[in-house]
């Protein structure tokens, strides 16, 4: 009779845990508080590697093709051009520029997803897919890639303080940033991040970013740091191509003037070819 | 005894109730499922006005409309903006050109949409509308959980949509909204109550180029597959419209210029010698 007393019991208590460990479905006190927007540090103006100034002093281990290919862009801009920089006409910028904090970044962590929402240019998101699979064979390249992340918990806390993440099937062209520093035309890229919180600011967001890539020598790591805003008070909409005044044609850039008119970028520089339209010169 | 046994096991039970219940920030078993991949039913098409229907402008911008369906014609653009590759905005967005994604958090609900900077945020806080808001082409979003069955589950999403910049149309026809851009777009998304995989999303215009408050029913069908595939969009990416001095062109194949209508002449080159 005890015996039948105590399975009773055990059968509620088992009932009545299971009723209320129930709703689970997502336990967010296990990862890090990654809410409120994350803006760039670093200075004025976004680049890669923050702790260096832009430009040549990037250092980036570029191969003697890419090195040579860099400086000429370089020259291009100087004289008024855009070089190699792509995102002058809009196009996105991808990784792993797109983490350069052009805009505020906001992570929203879901069990399966971690999406990053960077309202720049075209860059509108990141998918980081957590939920165990690996690379699909066949995945179409994008200019945003395709990322798997793993949580991990590196100090034996219970919680989830890291989040690695690995990023693959690239669209090109892709540049580092604004002054044309390109990634290899191959797209063949492979970008690995550490992103986690400062230990001792938890307002404070790293990003170990290592790009291995065909232009480059080795592998490049550089961290980003992103200081968080809590409580922003509105999200900024940017729309890259609202009054752009660049434009793209025959291979050559020309801007466009307050006025309308299609202007010339460089000293010297020639009108787009009009053989297309009837009875025009070149 | 039996009794000490009891209330031991009881005293079990309990502990172990609150040792396994989480800290549930957010208990999503509270609102509908609306993961996954949402998409135009087979068939249909991300416009506006259904086959049939008609829109109801006021005089005005029937008139733009007009002018807007023969310029079209002719190899113009007339008042439909995405060929330069603006965001369609509000509440053209909801036409899903591209799939949608639905991300639920308490305090806001996030739509992707990977098309043109389609991605909206619906503001779920309670907030009240800030003083002063920067337009947008999305709007900015208030919503409100509702449960409608006392089911004690949100089933209903109302949202409110205000401080759109434009310009902005319903979808390629170009069928315009008001230049004012005071549009409110207000919505109610909800499930099929017949099919779980099935979103409607009762939109509601409100705007000065209509003679009266603007109703249609959008339909989205979920993809079955656990783990869809996400395409990217890049509208700048192969864009062959170029617009000089309020006009708009080509660029053909080689990267040159073409005219997009009969006739067209050349743009002005009087700033190059």
């Amino acid at each position: 009779m005890q015996f039948r007393n105590s399975v009773g019991a055990l059968t509620v208590a088992a009932v009545l845990v299971a009723t209320t460990g129930l709703v689970q479905a997502f336990d967010d006190a296990k990862y890090p508080d990654l809410s409120g927007a994350w803006d760039r540090t670093g200075g004025a103006a976004p680049r890669f590697d923050n702790s260096k100034p832009r430009g040549l002093p990037q250092q980036a281990p570029l191969t003697p093709e890419y090195q040579k290919l860099y400086e000429a862009s370089l020259a291009d801009q100087a004289a008024g051009g855009q070089g190699d920089h792509t995102v002058y006409r809009c196009l996105a910028w991808g990784m792993p520029a797109m983490m350069n904090g052009y805009a505020s970044i906001q992570i929203i962590v879901r069990p399966e997803i971690t999406y990053m929402l960077i309202d720049d240019g075209n860059d509108s998101f990141r998918r980081i897919f957590t939920d165990g699979r690996s690379f699909p064979e066949d995945a179409e390249p994008a200019f945003t890639g395709y990322s798997i992340g793993k949580w991990l918990d590196t100090t034996g806390s219970g919680r989830f303080d890291t989040l690695e993440v690995e990023t693959r099937d690239f669209n090109g062209p892709r540049v580092y940033d604004n002054t044309g520093l390109m990634l290899h035309p191959d797209n063949q890229s492979v970008i690995k991040e550490r992103i986690y919180l400062d230990k001792k600011d938890p307002n404070s967001l790293h990003d170990e970013i290592t790009v291995e890539d065909h232009a480059l020598t080795r592998p490049w790591t550089v961290m980003k740091i992103y200081n968080r805003n809590p409580e922003p008070t509105q999200w900024r909409e940017d729309v890259c191509v609202e009054n752009n005044p660049h434009v793209g044609i025959g291979g050559d850039t020309y801007m466009l003037s307050a006025d309308g008119y299609l202007m010339p970028v460089k000293k010297g520089q020639k009108p787009p070819d009009l053989r297309y339209f009837n009875g025009t010169n070149k | 005894m039996r009794y000490r046994g009891w209330i031991a096991m009881m005293t079990l039970a309990v502990g172990l109730g609150m040792l396994t219940a989480p800290v549930r920030a957010f208990d999503e078993s509270q609102y509908p499922d609306w993961k996954g991949k949402w998409q135009r039913p087979d068939g249909e098409r991300p416009v506006w006005v259904r086959a049939g229907d008609k829109a109801p402008l006021t005089p005005e911008y029937q008139a733009i409309f007009d002018w807007n369906v023969a310029d079209q014609k002719a190899g113009g653009m007339g008042t439909e903006p995405s060929w330069m590759c603006l965001p369609p905005g509000m509440p053209r967005s909801m036409n899903v050109f591209e799939p949608m994604e639905i991300v639920i958090t308490p305090a806001t609900t996030f739509v992707l949409l990977s098309h043109i900077h389609d991605n909206r945020r619906i503001y779920t806080d309670g907030r009240d509308w800030p003083s002063e808001i920067e337009p947008s082409f999305a709007g900015y979003s208030i919503g409100r959980w509702i449960d409608t069955e006392g089911a004690g589950r949100y089933d209903t999403l109302e949202i409110e949509t205000r401080d759109m910049k434009g310009p902005r149309a319903y979808d390629t026809s170009g069928l315009p909204l008001h230049s004012d851009n005071k549009t409110i777009v207000k919505e109610r998304l909800y499930l099929d109550k017949n099919d779980p995989n099935l979103l409607l999303d009762e939109i509601t215009t409100f705007d000065d180029a209509l003679t009266r408050p603007w109703t249609v029913i959008k339909r989205y069908a979920r993809d079955p597959n656990p783990r869809p595939i996400w395409q990217e969009a890049v509208c700048t990416e192969n864009n062959p419209h170029i617009r000089i001095q309020n006009d708009n062109y080509y660029l053909g194949a080689d990267g040159l210029l073409m005219p997009a209508k009969k006739g067209q002449k050349p743009p002005d080159l009087r700033y190059f010698k």
